[in-house]
Parts: structure tokens; sequence; C-alpha cells
């Protein structure tokens, strides 16, 4: 049975639990449910983005989907092939990545590193050898590929991980938190990498904190919290979720106890978050009365040093705040 | 037959690779000078020890016994690192997460190690020959080169064994330091078994190097290669079983860190 357009990832009704003991004398095992009955489906070429506040599930989702975690309930699948009883063959078309350094033989070179993970998903050594210098050059690693990974910075070593896992040329990408620690210009150049993988018609699985960045990338978008999915849409889509609110952006300058329960409590505060910037406090407030909150906004904060005022349409931030409940 | 040169391949890139990156004496100096001195301190240590308190008749026991017990640094440590190492590098879950065979990765980082102990064990009975007098013109020297391989092989099934543990428990050099010391006594490199205890000679003949050290002995004192041969089918079958015990803890390790989530745990 194929219909016209193959999903290349189905999920359904996945579930993943973990049990942890708690105390060092009287055990008692404590149930963690980190995925709970998600469902979703991504087409071939999609870019895909999972978005939730940590903990949500989304690494453990990712675990599943790269076989490197049986899940405890429901099923999934990549390219057809069910990620449990089939998970050679899954490997064979996935690549994957978790943010971060580790997952590198940190006394090897670059290429030698990308060297024995070809031999481990058992690529040509002609293949090989072309292949690597054309992935140093795409994730701009050329010339530095023969120095050991030890004295590579935080980005190349993430940029090697790009490169490790496009080796056996996957059709299939799941990145987790691929830009996390990178610093701006790499990580916008790492976008520009994650585009042009989706522009050979790779189908990627992307998690991130940052939304503009999912905004930029993503066809889709899935927001989980709690371990269940409570919306997937384009980022365009998620974004009427808010249309009907403006935000307005309130610059602070230290907030006392007690003002941002004030504020919540206001009858036309949608939802509320306090973005702390150093010297300076960022209040979001969510409001369908756009400019007209913004006596009431003000005189809640009397007293107060307070700085430039905004009143703006919403972003995919603001929608996202507003469905994981603006606790933020 | 793409699949077996695939696998030949993954073989020596993981055996070099591999060695490289785990090993973690691997500076080139460092590596020699350990290679050389390291063996010498111990058959001095030993060797003197041995002799001055029995006779210095026995000299030819302790240099043969301590020479072949050479094999378990690199067949003990070398091999934890080399298993273990995957674990401090956080490569484990890549690995998991390709289609790669666990065997043929497995027995690529024991490779180097079997090689790098045999060379170990060659450096330490040249030692024995330079320095203490050792008498080695009565030998089959290839009958003795023989028993070098295999008794390295079995130390590092061994190894292979205490590496898997490695990939389970933190504190893996503690049970490595205990079981080298263990070898020390066990295999009969330093007290002739047959004064052991009944229970204490049970354990001698369940660990490697036991059967190679007595065979080895004999080849020095003349024996043939035929008269050894059931010594040396022993110590391989035993290098063997540690082998087997090895790669089925690692497949196992897999398939529960899998099942349990706790595969970056480790
Ligand atoms: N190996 C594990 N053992 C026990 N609990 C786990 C394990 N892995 C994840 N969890 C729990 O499962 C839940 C989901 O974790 P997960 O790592 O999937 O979150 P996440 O969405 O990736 O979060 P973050 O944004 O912080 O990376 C958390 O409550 C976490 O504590
Ligand atoms: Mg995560």
């Amino acid at each position: 049975m194929q219909s016209t357009t193959m999903n290349a990832i189905e999920v359904s009704h996945l579930r993943r639990t973990f049990s942890s003991q708690i105390g060092v004398i009287k055990r008692t095992a404590k149930e963690v449910v980190a995925v709970d009955d998600v469902s979703f489906r991504i087409e071939e070429g999609e870019l895909f983005g999972l978005l939730g506040p940590n903990g949500a599930g989304k690494t453990t989702t990712v675990k599943m989907l790269t076989t490197l975690l049986i899940p405890t309930g429901g099923s999934a699948s990549v390219k057809g092939f069910d990620v449990v009883a089939w998970a050679d063959e899954v490997r064979k078309r996935i690549g994957f990545i978790f943010g971060g350094e580790r997952g590198l033989y940190w006394r090897l070179s670059g290429i030698d590193n990308l060297r024995y993970f070809a031999s481990l998903y058992g690529i040509d050594p002609d293949v090989t050898k072309k292949r690597i210098p054309f992935l140093l050059d795409m994730v701009g690693l050329n010339g530095r590929g023969d120095e050991k990974v030890q004295g590579y910075s935080r980005g190349m070593k993430q940029r090697l991980h790009v490169a490790r896992t496009l080796l056996h040329e996957p059709d299939v990408l799941f990145l987790d938190e691929p830009t996390l620690g990178l610093d701006p210009v790499g990580a916008r150049e790492f976008r520009q990498v994650i585009l042009n993988l989706q522009s050979e018609k790779k189908t990627i699985l992307l998690t991130t904190h940052y939304m503009f960045e999912a905004d930029a990338l993503c066809d889709r978008i899935a927001i989980i919290n709690h371990g269940s999915i409570i919306a997937i849409d384009t980022p365009g889509g998620l974004k009427t979720h808010v249309r009907d609110l403006n935000v307005v952006e309130v610059e602070t300058f230290g907030i006392p106890d007690g003002i941002v329960e004030k504020l919540r409590a206001l009858p036309f505060a949608d939802s509320l978050s306090v973005e702390d910037q150093g010297q300076k406090q960022m209040l979001l407030i969510q409001t369908s009365r756009g400019a007209e909150a913004v006596p009431d906004v003000m005189s809640a904060l009397e007293g107060l040093k307070v700085g430039r005022v905004i009143v703006r349409e919403p972003t995919l931030e603001d929608a996202y705040v507003r469905l994981v409940g603006g606790k933020a | 037959m793409k699949t077996l040169t695939n696998n030949l391949r993954l073989f020596w890139q993981g055996a070099l690779l591999s060695y490289v990156a785990l090993f973690h004496w691997m500076r080139p100096i460092q590596y020699m000078a350990s290679k050389i001195l390291m063996p010498l301190a111990q058959m001095f240590f030993f060797v003197y020890l041995g002799t001055f308190a029995t006779s210095a008749d026995n000299r030819t026991f302790y240099i043969v016994g301590n020479a072949l017990q050479i094999a378990a640094v690199s067949g003990i440590y070398g091999m934890t690192m080399s298993i273990g190492g995957d674990r401090d590098n956080g490569t484990l879950g890549y690995i998991f997460g390709t289609p790669a065979n666990r065997l043929v990765v497995f027995m690529g980082r024991a490779f180097m190690n079997i090689m790098d102990g045999a060379l170990g064990v060659v450096i330490a009975f040249t030692w024995g020959v330079v320095l203490m007098g050792l008498d080695l013109s009565n030998t089959s020297i290839p009958a003795l080169a023989l028993t070098i391989l295999i008794t390295t092989i079995s130390t590092c099934g061994l190894g292979l064994l205490m590496g898997c543990l490695a990939l389970i428990t933190v504190n893996v050099m503690f049970v490595n330091n205990f079981v080298y010391f263990m070898l020390l006594i066990f295999s009969g490199a330093n007290i002739p078994i047959a004064q052991l205890p009944a229970w204490i000679q049970a354990i001698s003949y369940v660990l490697p190097l036991t059967r190679g050290i007595a065979a080895a002995r004999l080849l020095v004192g003349g024996a043939g290669l035929l008269e050894v041969t059931p010594l040396l089918l022993g110590e391989l079958a035993v290098g063997f079983v540690y082998f087997l015990v090895g790669y089925i803890l690692f497949t196992v390790f897999e398939v529960v860190a899998k099942r349990r989530g706790t595969l970056d745990v480790f």
C-alpha cells in the first residue's frame, strides 16, 4: 500500500516511560512518563520542528526514532521500516546529532573520526576518500581536518558531527538542538547548512529552543509538552492561535516581588512572560486589547523604572508561550 | 562478498583508530618508554625477589613467568581502555546507531592489544636473555613464539570481559588492578602452582596465562611443541570462553541499555 507521497516518518501512539529509584536506604521505584501517546507523520522532504520546554520529551522521541531507545508502547517507522523490528534498515537510512560536543574521539583528527564512522557504515574507501573533503568543505572545516578534535572549538565539533552524520548520505536526519551553544554567526551558518540539506530533499526532524530558528526553517512544527503533542501546524498556522492577540513589550529595570502576579491578575492579560536581560527585564504581555492595554499595564507598574514600551504583532514565540502555558 | 570486505575494513579501521583514540598512553615517546621499561621493572622486581627468597637456581622460573605475565598489561588495561573508552567519549550511542556488525567492532578493538601484548612479552624475554642470563639455546623459538601469541590472545579475552564491565560500572580500574595482581599470584608466574592450596589451584586453571606460562617453562627447559600442545589448547579454550562471555555481555549490554534508557548514563 503505497500512497502518492510516502511518509518518511510515521509515529503512532508512541509512549516511553522511565522508572527511576528514589532514596538510598528505602528504595522506591517512581515512574516518569517521558513520551505519552505521541502521533505524527512527516512527509518525504519535509523539515519538521519539534518544540517544547525542557523535559517535554523531545530527545526521548528522537532517541526512539533513531533506534537508541525501545518504546514502551506504540510504534514508529522511518522510511517504512519499524524502528524496533527493522532497526538496522532504519540505521542505514538515518543520520542523527544530539547537540553538544561529545560523541567524537578527541584523540583522533577530524578526518580519522570520519574515516572510522565511514567504516562503521560500510562505505567504500574510494567513496570515503572523495566524500570526506567534500563534507569538511561543506561544514566549513576545510583545512582543519588533520587536527585533533580535542583542539576544536565547540562549534567545530558540532560541524564535525554534521559531516559525520552525512557520510552515508542518509535520507532522513534527526537534529536534536544542533545549534546549541553556537555563536550567532556560527548558528546562522549552521541554519544555512540545514536549509541546503533540505534543498537536497532530505527529510529533517529538528528540535530547538530558538523560536525564530524554527520559524525560519520549519515547514511544520509540533509542540510537545509533558510528553504529549499539543499542536501541530505550519509556523503561520500556529501564529493564528494568537492572531487575536497583540503583544505589549515593556522594558523594566528591576522588578520587585509580586509585580508579576499582579500583572497576571489583570483581566485582559492573556499570558505573561519575563525575559531577564541582565540589567533590564522584558515583560511580554499578550492581550487582545492591543494598545489600549498599555495605560492599565503602566499603572500596574507604577513606581518602577520603565524603558521602552512597544505593541507588536504576535510571533511564533508568542504562540508557543500561549500554547505551553505562559509560565516561561 | 561485499559484506566480507566491508567487515574486514571495519575491523582494520577499528583496530587502528580505536587503538590510537582510546589507548591513553599512546604518545610515541611515552609509549616506547612504557613498552621497554615497564617489563624491565617488573622482571627485576620479581626475579630478584624470587631468587632471593628461594634460590638462584630458580632464576629461569621467575624470568619466564614474569615475561609472559607482561601480556596482562595490554591484555587487561589496554583492552579495558579500548572498550570502556567509548563510554568516556560518549561515542557508544553513535556506534549503536550504525548498522555495523558488533562482533567485528569488538574484535577490531581486541586485535591491536593482542599485537601490543605479544610485543611486550617479546621485549620482556629479550631483557631476560640480555640482562638476566636466560638461556634459550635449548628452546624451540617458533614454539615459544606460538605460546606467546596464544597466551596473549587468551589474556585479551579476559580483558575484553573487563572492558565490557567498564561499560557497566564506573570504577573498573579498581577491578582491573585486582585482576592484574590476581594473575600475578594465581597464574603461577611467581609461585609454583603445585604449592598453592587446592581451591586456589582451581582458580588458577580458569584464568588465562596459567597454562601458557607452564608451556613456556617446559619449552625453555627443552621440551618440544608436541609436549606442550595440550597446554596450549587449554589456554586457547580458556581465552575463547572469556571472549565469548565478553561478547555476550556486550550484546546484552546494548539491549538492556536501549530498554532501560541507560545508554548515555554510561
Ligand atoms: N534515561 C533516562 N532515565 C530516566 N529518565 C529520563 C531519561 N531520559 C529522559 N528522562 C526523563 O524523561 C523526560 C523527558 O526528557 P527529554 O530528554 O526527552 O526532554 P527534552 O524535551 O529533550 O528536554 P530538553 O529540552 O531539556 O532537552 C524528563 O522528565 C527526563 O527526566
Ligand atoms: Mg533534549
